[in-house]
């Protein structure tokens, strides 16, 4: 579904790449998560994916289309969910939506439904202007649904949402994916992305550094604890050893012979270490 | 296309109408006629009118007749009232044995002598078959004043299209909704012409109702709006490139105003410059767009000067274009 090979782009057109040399490629009805800290280059890259910015060098198609020589129709295809909320203030949530359709040349989709969907039914007739933030935002999220695309960029759908509406992001996601659609998701939420995705990519200074399913990415980078709370004495003691040191093992088989357990968890490690194991960055 | 283009053209349209600047521009050329009919009643006046007493002698008042309009009233209240009214109207009352003229004071000074004139010849008792003057009846006569304000507004009218333009690009600006239309299947140039229209389509409407309600109904529209077309190429290009330019409404509206000094330059370079001077204007197309609605409006404009007028102003426009496309094309690509 997305093809890039040796992806470069500088804004300043010299040397100074926001992406340098990214080449990936994401298969028809995956859930594809790129993750990097702010300024890493993921924003470029989806950018240039969706024809927002000119390619500058390498060779990218996106649903069948060489984006050298974008043609119109592509939009057809593909849903672009933005980080910062983009509607118009003037119009309400259902005019939004009922413009934004006519702008496709495909079967569109009612927008009383998108709105239903996305919790806003029943402020449909309100001015987007007198939206709260995360109004907007799903207003946007919906949006990007419109034209039932097979391919759909959401750049951090889920920020600012409080947990239950950002919840229900999931599962449209998720909803949406079943029904066969492709999922380019950019986000520096790395919960989202473990949840969510089949495969991430980290990027970090515009370079890709590793792609891989969280699965195997736990399983290559992780370390399992296990995290184990005991009674000494009168006191309660808290203890994360590792499966795979030694010595933690060791010291865990003495725990159990010798104290009473309180409770005791195992723990994998988290998208969020693996990407700072790998990387070096933290996830700002 | 055609279908994205005019859902462009409506959104535009409907948010307008919610915004008090934009339903201003909208409204501008009929707030202006209604300001021309009711304030400046006077330009209706194309001959001199005379008030006189009804029961005057009939052959006096059919020799003023001859010369002039002629108001006739039962009393010499009532004509007094009628000179104390705005517009340019003379008295002629008898006293005595003779006649008086009764003048407000600030008509023009033409009107008056020209009633004193026409007071003497009658007393001496010539008329027209005792000179040698020519009569000429051009077919239309056009109060300059009226023909000049209304050829002003027909200007404005044009420009504030580009006006409305621009408050629409802020707005997308504003919302940041460019990069959503960017990501639709709607090309550049679709949106383009989508925004333009606006800015096209309301100052024709608006100008041709102005032009019905000042009196200017029965010049030729086509003409007009051929000319309109060719003069919207400028507003459309400048309401694109401050839109872009700017974050802000006011802002926006306020940058637009910079096109009035061309155009009023040019009207004032037309009206009261030699023709030794007018070269000078050559680069301005409201110089162009002036000297053609002036032809249009004194119904004397043939196809040929109108064409040759409408032709260098889109040669100007054009020059303008190139300048700036590669601009418009930038500033809408986020």
């Amino acid at each position: 579904m997305i093809s890039v090979n040796n992806l470069y782009h500088s804004y300043s057109n010299d040397e100074k790449y926001a992406v340098k040399n990214v080449s990936f490629e994401i298969k028809e009805g995956e859930i594809f998560g790129f993750l990097g800290p702010s300024g890493a280059g993921k924003s470029t890259t989806q950018a240039i994916l969706t024809g927002l910015l000119q390619l500058q060098k390498g060779e990218v198609t996106v649903a069948g289309y060489d984006i050298k020589h974008i043609k119109n129709e592509m939009f057809n295809k593909i849903g672009m969910s933005f980080e910062q909320s983009n509607v118009y203030s003037k119009m309400t949530g259902k005019e939004n939506l009922a413009f934004y359709r006519k702008l496709f040349d495909v079967e569109t989709r009612d927008p009383q439904e998108l709105l239903d969907l996305v919790g806003l039914g029943n402020k449909g007739d309100i001015k987007a202007g007198e939206y709260s933030k995360g109004m907007k935002h799903r207003l946007t999220f919906a949006r990007s649904m419109i034209n039932n695309p097979i391919l759909w960029f959401l750049d951090e759908p889920t920020t600012g949402l409080d947990p239950a509406i950002a919840s229900e992001i999931k599962v449209i996601i998720r909803e949406q994916n079943k029904k066969g659609v492709t999922v380019f998701l950019t986000t520096h939420n790395m919960y989202i992305a473990d949840e969510l995705c089949d495969r991430v990519g980290f990027i970090v200074d515009g370079e890709l550094k590793l792609i891989d399913s969280p699965k195997n990415l736990k399983l290559q980078y992780g370390e399992k604890f296990v995290e184990v709370e005991y009674l000494d004495g009168k006191e309660i003691k808290k203890e994360s050893l590792s499966f795979v040191k030694k010595d933690d093992i060791e010291r865990l088989k003495e725990i159990l012979d010798n104290f009473e357990i309180q409770t005791m968890h195992t723990k994998e490690a988290t998208l969020e270490e693996i990407f700072i194991k790998v990387t070096g960055r933290e996830l700002v | 296309m055609n279908r994205k283009i005019f859902a462009i053209f409506l959104r535009d349209m409907k948010v307008s109408t919610r915004d008090f600047i934009a339903l201003y521009i909208i409204a501008f050329p009929i707030i202006f006629a209604i300001i021309i009919n009711i304030f400046v009643p006077s330009v209706n006046d194309s001959t001199v009118i005379i008030a006189m007493l009804k029961n005057d002698n009939p052959e006096y008042i059919g020799y003023f007749k001859d010369y002039a309009v002629v108001e006739l009233f039962d009393t010499a209240d009532d004509v007094r009232n009628r000179v104390e009214r705005r517009d340019n109207i003379v008295g002629i009352l008898p006293e005595k044995d003779d006649y008086y003229i009764l003048a407000q004071g600030n008509e023009p000074e033409g009107i008056v002598d020209f009633v004193k004139t026409l007071r003497a010849y009658e007393y001496f008792g010539v008329t027209s078959k005792d000179t040698s003057v020519e009569f000429v009846d051009f077919g239309n006569t056009i109060p300059p004043i009226k023909k000049l304000l209304v050829n002003v507004a027909i200007m404005f009218g044009s420009v504030l299209g580009g006006m409305l333009i621009a408050l629409n690009i802020v707005e997308e600006k504003i919302d940041n909704t460019i990069s959503a239309i960017n990501v639709s299947s709607i090309s550049r140039g679709g949106y383009i012409i989508g925004k333009s229209i606006i800015g096209v389509l309301i100052p024709v409407v608006g100008i041709i109702l102005m032009l019905i309600m000042t009196g200017f109904g029965n010049v030729n529209m086509l003409q007009i709006m051929v000319l309109l077309l060719a003069s919207s190429i400028i507003s459309v290009l400048v309401g694109f490139i401050e839109g872009i330019n700017n974050d802000d409404v006011m802002n926006a509206a306020g940058n637009i105003k910079i096109l009035f000094l061309p155009l009023m330059g040019s009207v004032a370079g037309y009206e009261l410059l030699a023709d030794k001077w007018q070269k000078f204007f050559y680069w301005s197309p409201f110089y162009w767009t002036y000297k053609a609605n002036e032809l249009i409006l004194s119904r004397s404009g043939n196809w040929g000067k109108i064409s040759m007028y409408t032709i260098f102003i889109i040669l100007i426009s054009s020059v303008v274009f190139i300048m700036i496309a590669p601009k418009i094309r930038k500033g809408l690509e986020h």
